[in-house]
């Protein structure tokens, strides 16, 4: 499942499909409030995209996108901005993830601050969930052996 | 206009069971991937059906676009799989 495949039709329908893909994830994610979806469906689109790219274009292609190391930072980073807003309400005085205080720091009213905060939580969730769908295929494709280890140790997802 | 949609989906539903008959019973691997590709097809427009009885199609084009996509990679990845085992 790594190697370069050598269809034309396969590249280039993927080529031309990837940032399609890519934008009905940002879709996704930034309408979970409106419509079905949220961060979690929509970072399974946007994980389902760099599949896409590793299965057409090859591994050592698709570590320049998105190497073993990017994935893990990705997904820390998304579990970072989750927490971390769920932290920020909590030091603002109210529970864990009551996006209602967070109107004192954005200056809006509390119910426009509550759609903002779940955005914000979304688009954590989105990155760390497309982070690990990529790890963990990564991980499968490659059966867990990398051919060289010039990026350091490989610990991500 | 809600009947006709009705009847269209459920005639829809008996031709995934004969995709599904070939899907188990099939000879081989390659007709068993088509037949879960014509099963993904089918089930995207039985989605879409499903939204004009409930009249929230705005919700249902998502899902069966996210449907066509996911089925769309699944049939790649499974021919590439094949492609590397050799198997056909």
């Amino acid at each position: 499942m790594t190697r370069v495949t050598d269809d034309i039709i396969i590249r280039t329908v993927a080529r031309i499909f990837i940032p399609f893909i890519q934008l009905y994830a940002l879709y996704v994610i930034m309408h979970g409030h409106h419509s079905p979806g949220g961060g979690f469906q929509g970072g399974v689109i946007l994980g389902a995209s760099f599949i896409l790219y590793l299965i057409t274009h090859g591994l050592e292609e698709a570590k320049l996108r998105m190497s073993e190391v990017k994935a893990g930072i990705f997904s820390s980073f998304g579990v970072l901005i989750y927490s971390g807003i769920g932290l920020l309400c909590l030091i603002l005085g109210s529970n864990y993830l009551d996006y209602g205080e967070l109107s004192a720091i954005l200056r809006v009213v509390p119910a426009q601050a509550r759609s903002l905060g779940i955005l914000g939580v979304e688009i954590g969730v989105g990155i760390a969930v497309m982070a690990v769908m990529f790890s963990i295929f990564f991980d499968i494709s490659t059966g867990g052996v990398l051919a060289e280890d010039d990026e350091g140790e490989e610990e991500g997802g | 206009m809600t009947n006709f949609f009705l009847y269209l989906g459920l005639g829809l539903f008996s031709l995934v069971l004969l995709c599904l008959y070939r899907g188990i019973f099939g000879p081989g691997v390659l007709n068993r991937i088509a037949a879960i590709s014509a099963i993904g097809t089918k089930t995207l427009v039985i989605l879409l059906l499903m939204g004009f009885i409930y009249r929230r199609v705005d919700m249902f084009v998502d899902i069966s676009m996210v449907y066509a996509l996911l089925n769309f990679i699944g049939t790649i990845t499974a021919a590439k799989y094949l492609e590397i085992k050799g198997e056909v």
